[in-house]
């Protein structure tokens, strides 16, 4: 989620839902979070119970605005400007959380002399706008200098250039008047909001938003969310009990499949799927990995991913298998390749729990594309449009189709439920929770792991039967899975590869043998395939001796052998002992924040993560998403790298300066401050430029990215 | 201090049944949903039949009532009025701009559990008792399905099933998830509500609990909240006893319940005198016309 | 399509006022009916939706009619008591005869009615003087008991099969059990008013002592009509037919009277009301004034046909009045 991980570093919620209980405010914005997400809401009912004031801003008045204290009506596709008033309204009557924004954001950032906003003369346009290629070419919007890691500050926030002052003069119109005039909010109801928000902020209170696909299945959802952010980040609540801001994902384990993704342009843990420019994995890894913070990990995360993949054959000689790897071409998201399909570009195609035939949008082109299809699986419990639309559909009834004419040859295979297979969910809040099977799945219907890994089997055999090269990344795939009765892949095998291993094997062990660090060691000829698991992520190397599947999972399954996800014996409010949430079972991140810059809680109402001076390290109640060991007086030395460059009192160990982002120096494309533009379809004029709609959202990029959200959901 | 409170009373294991302790419900309005996860459960583990799907067009209910096959209900109850303190949308900040306020309630209904319970009382088979913990339980196996519970119920709770659903012919009620209960468990209903709207537990404790709630919410600016417990009236308060805002009409609660036995003696009495007068008035004719 | 041109309309005015106001447009076809329009705390219908508040009753014509079998079959017995006393030995033999067959149909009719047939007999698994209907069980019980080896005890007495100290005994058991007939059947005609009155339906309960006295004179007058019917053309049921017209004419003016408003304005209004009403006319004043003309076959089938007619009325009010929200409301209020 660009949001979110622009904004603070990862692509996550920030906290967890049972959290929700310690706001002192909740805004609810883009979601029915009452109607679509009843169990989480119970958190939000704890915190009502408990005094706190709950918000509600939705065009519609649903079940969750009948619970809420305040229910605020908007027009659609304009929540940016209703919270790009708020932040004006914290900003210029200094609402904002000082001590909290001037240490822990970038506000204090200078930025480059060439930085234009779309205020006055840019009339919508950031610097950097190429018209010819209408997209942004992003160099103004870096820290002066262009270096993200070491900024120029100006603590007093005055400096003309420095981001503060640019995100005051960037939502200086958007007054609560024109909030008015956009969103159709009456000024005292925008007050009724900001006074509530306001009254949660500060060292003793906190609140936190909620959203869902009322804002990421906008176009223009990306930026919703840094409204949010920045919101959030001004009032001091990211880091914090009681604070952050919760995306709520809808189908189960959505979460997971971003992390572990389904997505084309993304490799597990969020590494970046190779371009085709990328020739080589030295190349590859140059332009992806920072110089300071988390990511400065990059390779190793890489290379271990690799070494999951090819196992043996992955090698430093052979770049770890990094040639095998498909590099993109262009665009393949969901809507691209539903016009490839329409055109007859794409042959066959597998449907794995979705029904695009009744769910994605314009379903009377998907069922049109699907008939263009020669060959297509579809794996559902039940016979589901998608595999008889042939057949019976409103095409077939209106005779735009008919069945004889289609030459889709359909395969249906029986799934098993989600009851009749085990595995794990990752939910909204990054929580693994293992499943266990509670039946065989009747008849023939199998999991979706069966199917994977027997057509890999299958195919990896055809693949050793030819020598053509096209065939060698199948055949380079270390397929190493032991199998249950049914045939079906230990699961349980694949989350220690996910958790990841040192490579080495160690002769004689496997499971049975009692060496409990080494989980699953065997291969399927009974050879000792890995070493010791690994205990997270910060083992990780990038020279080959370690693998491991998904690296920001890492320490799921470590080297006690316990499968963390399946732990089910919570020991405090926040469920430790509950599953298993990635980073590092970390359940609110970015948790340094929730102590002043000095270490010491901003109170002991909001007490989380705190620096124990006797014993000289992080502690609290949650595992601290910090060095731990590193004080909250640390300077780094000039010229550090990865984490030694983090100062000790900044929170945002993901990116290079540890800072949270109120601007976007780098990683957006259609600007690094959200700025409010009408929806496409919109019939209103924009009250604010004289474009109606964001420069850069030229019709294709709106498709892609709607698509893509709607895959995060 | 964080993380206070949040502790649930509805995932508990009890031994209620082995103490006999008097157990109740508690259902707050103010922290339901209506997400209706309550009737799914209870029909889900007590295999109630499904009685159709209907539309009704109040509101988002489209269940009615209870009945024979509903043995919980979510009511959705859409009033002109203000929720406490609630601002929804610009004019109930009473700006004047003449639109009116409005509120949506929901709450969920289910048998009472009377103290003294009109069904329990009128049954001629013996059919209905009261459990250890004070719940009032139809043992399904000994109703001869006679209906006079039905026209007993001051609630209208329990019914006779209908043909053709399974078990047709006999009364159905919720049966406070007894079978649950005996093994230590928490009443499906309960168990499921996300919000804890239900409540499970001790009816003491409960009573205490929510005499707090209402003093909360009257603190909270719901001038309107107000327990519905009626201990005043014959039936003596109820084991599953409600919050509700407003009045207990729009609920379709009666104000004033009463156990149909306190009609007996003025009935029985103009029984007896009738077939007094009656075999008076068949001697005398015999005694002067014959 | 004038929906379509709602639409339309809706449409512009959207986009003139940004706002619309007014009603909607109804989805030709659509699943969701539209609301009641009555206005009320909760906007369709009183109460909640107009939702009853107590369930009305599922009891169908079986119990009417088990009323009305009931109601004379009980009060025949007691006419035959009394006309043994007086030595009228053969409307003694057709009395008990009309009583028999009632406790024979009556507890057919109340199983028919049964939910789960087969199980009837767990009526006698307890003895519950709190219910009514518990009460009713036992005494058709003892009425059936009293009155079908009452008859055979007769029969036998009357046609001497036995001689000597045998014929002598069924001269005694046959009046003992006749004594138990008139006793169980004024309860049993007298009951079932207590049955419907001690309920939860408002018009049932408001006239809980109204019911017994009507229940039990309407059998009276049926049985005596009945046996008039029969040929016992005499003075005795003449009389008997007077009285029960009589005090029928009176309750319906004290129904008429003593009206609860909303409470029990099924026994007022309504199909219901007009059952009731049309019942109490012919078995009252009806009766009445045709007894009073001599026209004694006329007003025994008036009353009998009022005697049934209001049964079904009652039953009707009871499913009327417990489907009517507000008749719960104003009778706790009242
Ligand atoms: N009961 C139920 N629960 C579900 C699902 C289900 O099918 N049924 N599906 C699951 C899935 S896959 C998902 S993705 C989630 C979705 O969960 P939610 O996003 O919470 O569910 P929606 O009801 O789609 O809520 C979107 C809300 O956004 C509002 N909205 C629309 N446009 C705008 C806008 O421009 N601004 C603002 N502020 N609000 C806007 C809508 O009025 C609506 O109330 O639910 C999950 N949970
Ligand atoms: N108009 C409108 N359209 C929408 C939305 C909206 O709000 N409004 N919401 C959008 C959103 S947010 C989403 S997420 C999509 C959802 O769209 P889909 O994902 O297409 O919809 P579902 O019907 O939830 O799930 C698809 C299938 O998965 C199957 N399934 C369930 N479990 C398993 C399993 O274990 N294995 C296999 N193989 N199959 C399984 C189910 O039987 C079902 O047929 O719809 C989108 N479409
Ligand atoms: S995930 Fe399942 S249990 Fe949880 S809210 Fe959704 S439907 Fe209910
Ligand atoms: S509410 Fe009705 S069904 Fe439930 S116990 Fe009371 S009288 Fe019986
Ligand atoms: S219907 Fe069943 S439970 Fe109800 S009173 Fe009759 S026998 Fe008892
Ligand atoms: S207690 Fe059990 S039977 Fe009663 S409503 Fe709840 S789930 Fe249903
Ligand atoms: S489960 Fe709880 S929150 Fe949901 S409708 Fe029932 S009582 Fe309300
Ligand atoms: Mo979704």
């Amino acid at each position: 989620m660009p949001g979110l991980g622009t904004s603070f570093g990862r692509g996550g919620a920030t906290t967890a839902q049972q959290d929700l209980a310690n706001a002192d405010c909740i805004l609810i914005e883009g979601s029915s979070m009452a109607e679509a997400h009843p169990v989480g809401f119970r958190w939000v009912m704890k915190a009502k119970e408990r005094g706190a004031t709950i918000i509600h801003v939705d065009p519609r008045f649903s079940r969750t605005s009948a619970l809420a204290d305040i229910w605020v009506p908007l027009r659609a596709g304009t929540d940016i400007a209703f919270l790009g008033g708020l932040v004006r309204h914290l900003i210029e009557n200094n609402l904002f959380f000082r001590e909290y924004v001037v240490p822990y954001t970038n506000a204090s950032c200078i930025l480059s002399d060439e930085y234009r906003d779309p205020e006055g003369n840019g009339d919508g346009y950031f610097s950097g706008w190429n018209e010819e290629k209408r997209a942004y070419e992003g160099d103004s919007w870096l820290y002066k200098g262009g270096d993200l890691s070491r900024p120029e500050r100006d603590l007093t926030l005055q400096h003309p250039q420095c981001v503060f002052q640019k995100l005051k003069r960037h939502f200086s119109r958007y007054t609560p008047e024109m909030v008015e005039k956009i969103c159709g909010i009456p000024p005292e109801l925008f007050h009724k909001v900001a006074d509530a928000l306001v009254a949660a902020s500060g060292p003793k209170k906190t609140a936190a938003v909620c959203y869902a696909v009322g804002w990421t299945q906008h176009s223009k959802g990306v930026q919703i969310i840094r409204a949010a952010a920045i919101l959030q980040l001004l009032l001091g609540n990211i880091g914090r009990p009681g604070g952050g801001i919760l995306a709520l994902r809808g189908h189960a384990s959505i979460q997971g499949s971003t992390d572990i993704p389904t997505l084309y342009d993304i490799l597990p843990g969020y590494l970046t799927m190779p371009h085709k420019g990328d020739q080589t994995l030295q190349q590859y890894l140059d332009t992806y990995t920072k110089k300071t913070g988390l990511w400065s990990g990059y390779p190793k995360y890489m290379v271990s991913t690799l070494k999951a993949y090819y196992g043996k054959r992955a090698t430093a000689k052979n770049d770890f298998g990094y040639s095998w790897l498909p590099k993109l071409t262009g665009n393949h998201s969901f809507f691209e390749f539903l016009y490839d399909m329409l055109d007859g570009k794409m042959e066959g195609m597998f449907l794995m729990g979705q029904n695009p035939a009744v769910g994605a949008p314009n379903s009377r082109l998907q069922r049109k594309a699907l008939s263009k299809l020669k060959w297509l699986v579809v794996r559902d419990m039940v016979e589901i449009e998608s595999a008889n639309f042939w057949r019976e559909s409103p095409e077939i009834d209106r005779g735009e189709l008919k069945a004889e004419d289609i030459e889709t040859e359909v395969f249906f295979f029986p799934a098993a439920g989600h009851a009749e297979k085990e595995g794990a969910f990752t939910n909204t809040q990054r929580l693994l929770q293992w499943r266990e099977k509670a039946v065989d799945p009747p008849g023939d219907c199998r999991s979706e792991a069966w199917f994977m890994h027997q057509l890999a089997l299958r195919l990896i055999a055809k693949a050793k039967a030819s020598d053509d090269s096209i065939d060698e990344p199948l055949r380079a795939l270390d397929w190493w899975y032991p199998e249950d009765e049914l045939g079906d892949p230990k699961t349980e095998a694949v989350l220690t590869e996910i958790n990841g291993w040192y490579t080495d094997p160690v002769a004689g062990v496997g499971d049975s043998s009692g060496n409990e660090s080494v989980v699953f060691g065997i291969d399927r000829e009974g050879n000792p395939h890995h070493g010791k698991q690994v205990n997270g992520f910060a083992e990780l190397k990038a020279d080959g001796s370690t693998a491991s599947g998904c690296w920001i999972y890492s320490g799921v399954l470590g080297r006690d052998g316990v499968n963390k996800a399946n732990s089910r014996k919570s020991k405090d409010y926040l469920g430790h002992g509950w599953g298993f949430a990635w980073p590092g079972d970390r359940r609110i991140i970015y948790n340094r924040a929730s102590a002043r810059p000095d270490g010491s809680p901003w109170s002991e109402r909001k007490k989380l993560v705190w620096w124990d001076w006797d014993s000289d390290k992080w502690t609290g109640i949650d595992v601290p998403g910090f060095v731990k060991g590193k004080p909250p007086d640390f300077e780094p030395e000039v010229g550090a790298e990865g984490l030694d460059a983090i100062p000790g009192d900044a929170p945002f160990t993901l990116h290079e300066d540890g800072l949270g982002w109120l601007f976007v120096p780098k990683g957006l494309q259609d600007g690094p401050l959200p700025t409010h533009f009408e929806p496409l379809e919109s019939p209103v004029s924009n009250e604010l430029y004289s474009h109606n709609t964001n420069p850069p959202e030229h019709w294709i990029g709106t498709r892609h990215r709607a698509m893509q959200s709607f895959h995060l959901c | 201090m964080i993380g206070e409170g949040t502790k649930s009373t509805n995932q508990r294991r009890h031994s209620y049944v082995q103490e006999h302790v008097e157990v109740g419900f508690f259902t707050d309005p103010t922290v339901c949903i209506g997400c209706k996860a309550c009737e799914v459960a209870c029909k889900e583990w007590n295999h109630v039949p499904d009685d159709g799907f209907v539309w009704s067009g109040n509101s988002y209910d489209n269940t009615g009532h209870l009945g024979a096959s509903t043995w919980r209900h979510v009511m959705f109850v859409e009033q002109d009025r203000q929720k406490g303190n609630q601002i929804v949308g610009s004019h109930s900040l009473g700006n004047g701009d003449g639109e009116d306020p409005f509120r949506w309630i929901f709450l969920s209904d289910v048998c009472k559990h009377c103290e003294d319970a009109g069904c329990l009382e009128a049954c001629p088979t013996g059919a209905i008792v009261r459990t250890e913990v004070g719940s009032v339980l139809v043992q399904n196996d000994v109703c001869n399905g006679c209906g006079y519970c039905v026209v007993s119920c001051p609630f209208g709770v329990i019914d006779r099933r209908p043909k053709p659903l399974p078990d047709a012919g006999g009364a159905f009620k919720c049966t406070f998830c007894y079978d649950r209960q005996k093994s230590g468990l928490v009443p499906a209903c309960a168990k499921v509500c996300p919000t804890e709207s239900i409540v499970f537990g001790r009816l003491d404790d409960l009573r205490a609990r929510a005499t707090h709630r209402v003093q909360e919410l009257h603190e909270h600016g719901y001038d309107d909240a107000q327990l519905y417990d009626p201990r005043e009236t014959s039936v003596g308060g109820i084991h599953a006893f409600f919050l509700i805002l407003g009045e207990p009409e729009a609920y379709g609660l009666p104000p004033k319940p009463q156990v149909p036995t306190i009609y007996l003696k003025s009935a029985w009495t103009a029984a007896f005198a009738t077939a007094i007068a009656a075999i008076i008035a068949t001697l005398l004719a015999f005694a002067f016309f014959s | 399509m004038p929906d379509e041109s709602r639409l339309d309309q809706l449409r512009e005015e959207a986009w003139q006022k940004g706002a619309v106001t007014g009603r909607g447009v109804d989805i030709a076809g659509g699943p969701i009916p539209r609301k009641l329009a009555t206005a009320s705390p909760s906007g369709g219908g009183p109460g909640y939706y107009g939702q009853p508040v107590v369930k009305p009753p599922v009891w169908t014509w079986e119990i009417p009619v088990y009323f009305f079998v009931g109601g004379f079959g009980g009060m025949s017995a007691v006419i035959a008591l009394a006309a043994a006393i007086f030595h009228h030995v053969d409307l003694v033999h057709t009395a008990m005869w009309v009583a028999a067959i009632a406790a024979i149909l009556s507890p057919l009719l109340l199983i028919l009615d049964l939910g789960r047939p087969h199980l009837f007999i767990n009526m006698l698994r307890v003895f519950k003087p709190q219910s009514a209907m518990s009460m009713g069980a036992w005494i058709l019980t003892g009425f059936g008991a009293c009155v079908v080896p009452g008859l055979i005890a007769l029969e036998l007495h009357v046609h001497q099969v036995f001689g000597g100290t045998v014929d002598q005994l069924l001269r005694v058991a046959a009046g003992v059990l006749m004594f138990g007939s008139a006793f169980f059947g004024m309860l049993l005609a007298t009951y079932t008013g207590v049955l419907i009155g001690a309920t939860a339906i408002p018009a049932w309960f408001l006239h809980r002592t109204l019911l017994p006295i009507h229940f039990g004179t309407a059998g009276l007058g049926s049985a005596a009509a009945l046996l008039e019917l029969l040929g016992h053309r005499i003075a005795a049921l003449n009389f008997i037919g007077f009285y029960a017209a009589g005090i029928e004419t009176v309750l319906l003016i004290w129904l008429s009277l003593d009206k609860h408003g909303a409470a029990d304005r099924a026994i007022h209004e309504h199909r219901s009301g007009w059952l009731i009403r049309i019942g109490e006319i012919f078995n009252g004043p009806l009766a009445l004034i045709l007894r009073f003309f001599g026209l004694v076959p006329f007003a025994a089938i008036s009353f009998l046909i009022g005697a049934l007619v209001s049964r079904f009325g009652w039953i009707a009010v009871g499913k009327v009045s417990g489907s009517d929200p507000e008749s719960v409301f104003a009778a706790e209020r009242y």
